[in-house]
């Protein structure tokens, strides 16, 4: 293989943590692939990575986390990552010191398609603000405007960086601690009747059906990026499998996390499985 | 094949998934996923679920379907430099016969492996590794319509694997797999609904392992046939007590979620672990367990 091959596809490889920056209900983790990981491509926003959380064998299965920053410079690949404990994976991740290395997996999956698009409509659910903040710095590179409807469920939770954006955002939570009260579906019906060329939605399961459903309503085209629990995350096991409209299977891992709206189901019960990438 | 150490079937896929993440020439064999006579749909989300020292899954033998394996996925692994097993699972002793008869002469195959233990179907799957009749039927109808070697996937989850070892044996298998996952069932203490989609699921990982040791040394000490062993190998010490109780090749299977390229590392650290148990090589080893003083 050549080395822009190799650069292409997901890869295995050590990295290291740099810095952790605890934003209340959330940490943000910062880390930087180690060296001699060779060439390592950057992440398409909406793209995930396999994290090792355990180097023993009680817990096998590494973590899916979408990226929520990086770069790919001189000084090698960095990654940034919004952890929301939930688990026994995501607390093992919180508790990782500056110098700590974790193997990571990726980038995985198929990120969001922004081809041909001018005006884009961002919605996020709590963690699923990070996959969404890192389109909006994408966007913001590649001059691309767009409205960023961002919903926490209270100030602690709030996605860090959001006053950064030069795009129009709009921050609800639910006990009304920051920006308006609510959530982030509440801003769509108005917000819908200005027009866009896509909508990209990513947050509890809820939200999107609704947000997908306000958003086909008027004729936009919805991207959705699913969460599910993951053991090989290269489309190996079978194991992330949703079944999408029409009784399709969607492999969560391969062919998304990112799905248009139309090819999900909505209706499968939601119970029982995580939170937005944990 | 060049070494003991082989990936287990339905961790690895179909290979080319595993293809350009690891160097998969430098392992025994690859046993693929399972496959139907059908394309199989799997078992309703979700279907795993993390346990402490393993994993619990209920994918439901989802699977391109014997065609598919023999028009492209086969085709598509003709520059692996490694053995390739495909494994095989029916409803029907008939659905069986279908499969064996369309892999026969299919090229690429060193050998089947017969799957009569997975715990995640409605209609076959265990209920016939449960069985010893059963399974000798399956076996010989495997045998009828396919002249590669067979290896038998037997389940632990039996009053006497032993007995279904021997039955698999005088219908002709040349050796045995051991073990599929074992039925288990996790529950969610707050929604009080089950943590998989299909209700109950198949358990894999290191904690099985005491599980599988002792299903290898059962059918080790009852039949003569070749054992690939497996259930919970991590590393390179777990690989050598499988042969200690009797396993001729070890499977390496969930253990490849956390690092996907285990099966080398295990390969790599082997020598040493061999030299550790006092022998000069694998075959020394084989259910070499000291039982009497």
């Amino acid at each position: 293989m050549t080395e822009t091959e190799v650069a292409t596809a997901a890869a295995l490889f050590e990295a290291t943590l740099l810095g952790r920056q605890d934003a209340g209900a959330t940490i943000l983790l910062e880390f930087a692939a180690a060296a001699g990981a060779g060439p390592l491509k950057a992440p398409a926003p909406g793209q995930f990575y396999q994290v090792r959380c355990d180097t023993g064998k009680e817990h096998l299965l590494r973590r899916p986390l979408s990226a929520f920053g990086a770069s790919a410079g001189q000084g090698g690949l960095r990654l940034s990552f919004m952890v929301d404990v939930v688990g026994w994976g995501t607390r093992r991740l919180s508790l990782l010191e500056p110098g700590d290395s974790v193997g990571m997996l990726g980038p995985l999956g198929r990120g969001f398609e922004v081809a041909g698009v001018r005006k884009a409509l961002l919605v996020a659910g709590g963690i699923g603000a990070a996959p969404l903040a890192y389109l909006a710095r994408e966007l913001d590179r590649s001059g691309v405007t767009y409205e960023f409807l961002a919903g926490f469920r209270t100030v602690s939770g709030v996605c860090p960086g959001l006053d950064e954006l030069r795009g129009g955002v709009s921050v609800f939570t639910e006990d009304g601690s920051r920006g308006e009260a609510g959530v982030a579906c509440d801003g769509l019906p108005e917000i819908l009747r200005r027009g866009f060329d896509a909508a990209f939605v990513c947050g509890p399961q809820e939200m999107m059906a609704a947000a997908a459903g306000l958003c086909e309503g008027a004729g936009i085209p919805c991207q959705v990026s699913l969460d599910s629990r993951m053991a090989c995350g290269i489309g190996a096991c079978r194991g992330c499998v949703k079944e999408g409209a029409g009784g399709r299977s969607l492999c969560v891992c391969l062919e998304g996390p990112v799905f248009d709206s139309r090819q999900v189901s909505w209706k499968k019960r939601t119970e029982g499985s995580g939170p937005a990438l944990r | 094949m060049k070494n003991p150490v082989v990936l287990a079937s339905g961790t690895a896929g179909y290979a080319l998934e595993m293809a350009p993440l690891v160097d998969l020439s430098r392992l025994g064999a690859v046993i693929l996923k399972s496959v139907t006579v059908e394309p199989g749909r799997g078992n309703p989300e979700p279907r795993i679920w993390e346990t402490t020292g393993g994993m619990l899954n209920s994918i439901g033998l989802e699977n391109v379907g014997v065609e598919r394996l023999v028009e492209e996925v086969l085709p598509a692994l003709s520059g692996l430099d490694t053995v390739v097993v495909a494994s095989i699972a029916g409803e029907t002793v008939r659905d069986f016969a279908k499969l064996a008869s369309r892999l026969e002469g299919a090229g690429r195959l060193a050998a089947l492996e017969v799957n009569v233990s997975c715990p995640n179907v409605e209609k076959g799957g265990i209920h016939f590794g449960c069985d010893e009749g059963a399974t000798a039927t399956v076996v010989q109808a495997v045998r009828e319509n396919c002249s590669l070697p067979l290896f038998v996937k037997l389940s632990s989850a039996v009053s006497d694997i032993s007995r279904v070892a021997e039955a698999a044996a005088r219908a002709g298998t040349a050796g045995l797999s051991l073990i599929n996952t074992i039925p288990g069932l996790a529950v969610d203490p707050v929604t009080r609904r089950p943590r998989l989609g299909a209700v109950t699921g198949g358990l894999s990982g290191p904690a099985i392992k005491p599980v599988a040791l002792k299903a290898v040394w059962d059918c080790y000490r009852a039949t003569s046939l070749p054992i690939i062993g497996g259930g919970g190998v991590y590393d390179a010490g777990d690989a050598v007590e499988f042969m200690l109780a009797g396993a001729a090749a070890v499977s390496v299977g969930t253990s490849t979620f956390q690092d996907p390229d285990r099966a080398a590392r295990i390969l790599e650290d082997l020598p040493a672990a061999i030299e550790k148990a006092g022998a000069d090589g694998p075959r020394r080893l084989v259910g070499a367990l000291k039982v009497n003083g």
